[in-house]
């Protein structure tokens, strides 16, 4: 395999090690290696808790899964820590660790890639900063356990997908938790992983799809006809294909925009609904959300999109689990037109089920230019609710959502005021800081 | 100003004692005091464990005064409203200004 012709430079996948569980233990004084802690949100609808985080110890001590296990699954042991999540606190740590990144490349080189991770370009700045890469990593998680007291792995690679998996595979494992694969080791490293569901991108979907075609291991991907790849799977045939040769042709600078936008929102309700009123309750509200999001947005929806699930225990074999039904109308922001387009699919689909997940999404957006006046409707009482929507838009913005709630969030079933501390679905922890 | 500090971080804390320290049967309640060196502060938390299970440590407060003789004021008052027992975290070989006595004998193994 010629490489020549690939891109080459120096990229670092920095992640923290079991992040939210450790943040916790450094703000307890204690040290995130040793300590058995486990971040659990019990909030109502999460059926008794749910793990969201644990220390590496306790991962290993009690054999839990990296995450979205319940809280029957933890021992009672006295040794256990039980804390609640504070996403905003994590949020506040993701930024100070980026900004330490800061210090070993430019600005325009850090790239972070989720909460716990971000992804260096190091071409132009390593050498400043040691003789190998990998003496500057060390150097990098040194600078970070430090000022912050957080563990680190790197990953590090000649592109980023290289650096991605030698951090997934190769660093979490390794006692200095550092991975090194460049294009010279990919037969090595990247041929020889024996679960082809732990490399980057193949989940087991994937797999199966790849199981079928005859391909059993990341050699044998690596050894088919990209072609053959491209016309079964289709795009992604072709890159996983790239991947299993260690090659990534992303140019981490170029803009990427979507083709469309779309916001919403979906959610778990803290037990099964089945009184009409109720669901009406949480759609009307999850409506006005996506309403007021649109406007903080200065957008406008052209289509509406409404999913529900059933409750678990309602879902018969064979039947489907719940139903998802999307609808075009005139591009609004208005909190009402909206929630009562959802309320109209909600009861054309709904057959009295129990229902425990509902999502609100809008989509094809429009920016707003201009309130679209309705012929039929008299011309003043159309301003006054835009301006009585933006009035409310400016309060809840200076004292918060829970300033002014529609009366219908007070009913019974209502979720919006519980919710609007929530941050990523969990608890921000604004109320403790 | 010092004082105001003082008023809302104590009342802040009683606060949220009342809320979790509902003494229930076979349950130790404590407090946890950690000298924050990362963040410059000082974090409360208190801690509920029924006998045998797991412990529950959920935060109450972060103090931002990052000062031992405001802490020992701090910590005077809310003793004289929960004589809960308290458990420091950082501060090995660190006296309170007052009294004169260390805050932690020594490390524990977990620090």
């Amino acid at each position: 395999m010629d490489y020549s012709q690939e891109p080459h430079g120096v990229f670092f996948l920095i992640d923290n090690k079991s992040f939210y569980a450790s943040v916790e233990a450094t703000l307890r004084g204690l040290n995130p290696l040793k300590e058995m802690l486990v971040v659990m949100s019990e909030a109502d609808n999460t059926n008794g808790g749910l793990i969201l985080a644990t220390s590496p110890m306790a991962k290993k001590e009690f054999h839990l899964k990296a995450n979205v296990s319940r809280q029957r699954d933890l021992p009672q042991d006295p040794r256990i820590i039980v804390v609640p999540p504070r996403m905003n606190l994590y949020i506040k740590r993701n930024l100070q660790i980026n900004q330490i990144f800061r210090e070993f490349a430019a600005e325009c080189d850090v790239w972070p890639y989720s909460i716990d991770e971000s992804i260096i370009d190091m071409t132009h700045s390593w050498h400043l900063f040691g003789n190998s890469p990998r003496e500057v990593a060390r150097i990098i998680q040194k600078t970070v356990c430090q000022r912050l007291g957080l563990y680190t792995t790197v990953g590090i690679g000649d592109n980023p997908v290289q650096a991605k998996i030698a951090l997934d595979i190769y660093a979490k494992h390794d006692p200095e938790l550092m991975g090194e694969i460049h294009y010279e080791t990919v037969p090595e490293k990247i041929w020889t992983i024996p679960n082809m569901t732990d490399v980057w991108s193949i989940a087991k979907r994937t797999e199966k799809r790849l199981n079928s075609l005859g391909i059993h291991s990341i050699y044998e991907l690596s050894q088919s006809n990209p072609f053959y790849l491209k016309e079964k799977l289709g795009l992604i045939g072709e890159q996983i294909f790239a991947i299993a040769w260690g090659i990534d042709r992303t140019n981490l600078e170029d803009n990427i925009a979507p083709k469309s936008h779309s916001i919403g929102n979906s959610q778990v309700l803290p037990r099964d609904y089945y009184n009409k009123m109720e669901i009406e309750t949480v759609i009307k509200e999850m409506g006005q959300q996506v309403a007021s999001r649109l406007r903080h947005h200065h957008k406008q929806a052209g289509c509406i999109y409404l999913s529900v699930r059933y409750s678990y225990a309602a879902t018969v074999e064979g039947e489907r689990g719940g139903f998802s039904v999307a609808s075009n109308l005139t591009h609004t922001d208005s909190d009402s037109e909206i929630s009562k387009q959802l309320l109209h699919m909600f009861e054309g689909s709904w057959q009295g089920q129990p229902v425990r997940n509902l999502a609100v999404y809008s989509s094809k957006l429009v920016n707003k230019q201009a309130q679209q006046l309705n012929f039929f409707k008299p011309v003043v009482s159309q301003c006054k609710s835009e301006d009585c929507l933006a009035i409310v838009d400016q309060i809840r913005d200076r004292y918060g959502f829970k300033s002014i709630v529609y009366a219908n969030s007070l009913q019974k079933g209502g979720t919006a005021i519980n919710r609007s501390s929530l941050v990523g679905g969990h608890n921000g922890g604004n109320a403790y800081e | 100003m010092a004082g105001m500090h003082m008023n809302s971080d104590f009342n802040l804390i009683i606060e949220r004692i009342q809320i979790y320290f509902t003494r229930k049967s076979r349950t130790e309640y404590w407090l946890q005091v950690v000298n924050d060196k990362y963040d410059e502060t000082y974090n409360f938390f208190i801690n509920v464990q029924r006998k045998g299970e797991r412990v529950h440590s959920i935060p109450l407060h972060t103090v931002e005064d990052y000062n031992l003789s405001y802490l020992e004021k701090l910590i005077n008052k809310i003793m004289k409203k929960y004589q809960l027992s308290i458990t420091y975290d950082g501060f090995v070989g660190l006296k309170w200004p007052e009294k004169q006595e260390l805050i932690q004998k020594r490390k524990h193994l977990d620090e």
